[in-house]
């Protein structure tokens, strides 16, 4: 699955996008399949308008998003629905879990929102790799936030997908925390030829990527 | 899947409003059963009316005639018009003309020892109307005896009141049968005297009944005016009751036997009793969806932002709602099923309960009342899911 963007300006931000030149704003590019795309950004520049109007959380934008040949604004709830649980995964900067349910029920949740991809055991094997088996019966809402954003990764991982979309998904890593969790993150994306989309503030070199883009 | 529903279970919260829930749930239980009682109480009623165990032979044949007032003194025969007219209402199956003698008559006995006399009139109708008529019901010129039935009240006067007065004996229906007698019949000619017998005894019309071949045959020769017209018209009718057929007397000033019209007071009482029951379930039905449709709504609002988070993950609205309908919907085929099995026990002790009486009626539910039970909870369902579809959407 390409995606594309054409135009693209959020409605809200349009006026101060205008102004400056960006590799993605206001002009025309294609993220091929299977490519690893940086998108390098200071804070307050739309790293996540981007993700969310990407991941059709918000329609308030000019130009278009095309996933293949379909616009992404024209998807049916249904379609979208599919598209979140075959094609597209994401970890979100907020990460999004439910509080009330444990680190496992959460991965768990989006294991089996569509036919498994993985067997249940895949959990703890991941678990175990980015160190937080000991937390997995926990209630998410009472694990630290570094705690989180390994449970949210985890959570993208476990379910099918053709892109993984990343909002600055190791702000609360330290350096070997970061290295599992990209080596993992390589391994999964490669396993299943799929293009990753990871936003950063700075340069880094935790994944080859094919491009860099500043936002 | 169960998995999925086990985790669904813990984020959406049915458990809240379980005041409102119990509310809903009795709510809906007592409309149920009004709307079913009603229905079933209706088949039972139509059951009654129509079936043949429970058909009572003296009140589905009615003799009309005018009511007879000082103004109609001497006129009170019915015009072709009055009998077509009432011939062609729907609560008429059909209708037979009683043919009067017009001519006088008197029976008297053959025997010394046993004397009896009185002056007579005969009335003749359709043998379809007639519930006694056997093989001994039919007359010709050379028969050796009129055929006669007799109402019954008219042995039981005989039997209970004019042999104590006269110290003559009783007798039984058998031993009437039994008696020939002489039919003198009074012409322009003089009289003539035949030979009468009684075959039957009947309580549908109160007059002494002569084959309609006899009373052709005799009125044609004795009769002094050929051309009257009748005054008296018996009907058959499918529901003696029917508040329809009394008014519809009432309004042409025909009377009948007020007590086999009598049901008809019944039936307003059945009527009113099931329209009150339908009404009060239908209002009962409208109400207790409301409140389970808040229900509902509640349980949605009050897990908004985890269907939120849930649809972001990708979780389908339709999904969604089936989860949502497997939650709310199984009470109420629950509290349908229970409706139907209470109606089914109330109906299977009422039959008992009549049948010591002589009422038959079937000891389960109609067809109707599962019919009807089958589309409320379609109905129900419906509601279910419009309210589920529309608020997810604006959770969406």
């Amino acid at each position: 699955m390409t995606i594309t963007f054409q135009n693209l300006l959020p409605i809200p931000l349009k006026d101060r996008f205008l102004q400056r030149s960006s590799d993605i704003w206001n002009t025309t590019i294609q993220f091929e399949e299977s490519a690893f795309i940086k998108i390098k950004a200071p804070s307050g520049t739309g790293k996540t308008t981007l993700i969310h109007i990407l991941y059709r959380l918000r329609n308030d934008y000019e130009g278009a998003i095309l996933f293949d040949s379909n616009l992404i604004k024209e998807l049916k709830d249904f379609d979208l629905a599919t598209i979140r649980q075959q094609k597209l995964s994401i970890v979100f900067q907020d990460l999004r879990l439910f509080p009330d349910l444990t680190a496992r029920e959460n991965i768990e949740l989006k294991r089996i929102l569509q036919d498994p991809y993985y067997p249940k055991e895949m959990i703890d094997s991941m678990a175990a790799e980015l160190g937080v088996t000991h937390i997995l019966e926990q209630r998410a809402g009472l694990c630290s936030y570094g705690e989180q954003q390994r449970i949210a990764i985890i959570r993208a991982l476990i379910q099918p997908f053709s892109w993984l979309i990343m909002d600055e998904p190791f702000s609360h890593l330290d350096n070997e925390n970061i290295q599992r969790a990209a080596n993992l993150i390589d391994r999964e994306c490669k396993k299943r030829g799929a293009g990753l989309i990871i936003t950063d503030l700075e340069h880094d070199t935790h994944f080859s990527y094919s491009r860099e883009l500043n936002l | 899947m169960e998995g999925l529903n086990v985790l669904l279970k813990k984020l959406i919260r049915t458990a809240s409003g379980r005041k409102r829930f119990v509310l809903a749930v009795i709510g809906l239980s007592v409309a149920m059963l009004l709307i079913l009682a009603a229905v079933q109480i209706q088949a039972d009623y139509n059951e009654l009316l129509v079936s043949k165990s429970n058909q009572d032979s003296i009140a589905n044949f009615l003799v009309v005639n005018k009511s007879l007032t000082d103004q109609n003194l001497g006129n009170t025969a019915l015009s072709d018009s009055d009998i077509n007219d009432l011939k062609n209402q729907a609560f008429v199956e059909s209708i037979g003309l009683l043919s009067p003698s017009r001519f006088k008559a008197s029976i008297q006995s053959n025997s010394d020892r046993f004397p009896f006399y009185t002056d007579i009139a005969f009335e003749s109708v359709p043998d379809s109307f007639i519930d006694v008529a056997g093989k001994d019901w039919q007359w010709t010129e050379n028969s050796p005896y009129i055929p006669l039935i007799v109402p019954n009240m008219f042995l039981d006067f005989y039997n209970f009141q004019f042999s104590f007065s006269q110290n003559l004996p009783q007798l039984t229906q058998q031993v009437v049968k039994m008696i020939l007698f002489k039919v003198n019949i009074y012409g322009n000619n003089g009289m003539i005297s035949l030979q009468g017998k009684v075959v039957g005894f009947s309580d549908r019309i109160s007059s002494l009944l002569v084959p309609e071949e006899f009373m052709r045959w005799s009125n044609t020769r004795f009769g002094k005016d050929q051309h009257t017209k009748p005054s008296r018209v018996i009907i058959k009718t499918k529901d003696p009751g029917n508040p329809q057929l009394t008014k519809y007397l009432h309004s042409k000033q025909l009377v009948t036997d007020a007590e086999k019209t009598r049901f008809s007071r019944y039936r307003q009482v059945v009527d009113i009793v099931v329209s009150i029951s339908w009404l009060s379930g239908a209002v009962m039905l409208a109400f207790a969806l409301l409140v389970f449709t808040l229900f509902i709504q509640l349980t949605i609002a009050s897990s908004k932002e985890e269907i939120g988070l849930l649809i972001i993950l990708g979780a389908s609205p339709y999904q969604l709602q089936k989860f949502l309908i497997r939650q709310f919907f199984p009470i109420n085929l629950l509290i349908i099923c229970i409706s139907v099995i209470v109606i089914s026990l109330l109906q299977f002790y009422t039959h008992g309960l009549l049948q010591s009486q002589g009422i038959f009626i079937n000891a389960y539910p109609s067809i109707f009342t599962l019919f009807t039970a089958a589309i409320l909870l379609m109905v129900i369902w419906w509601v279910n899911r419009v309210t589920i579809r529309s608020y997810i959407n604006k959770v969406n």
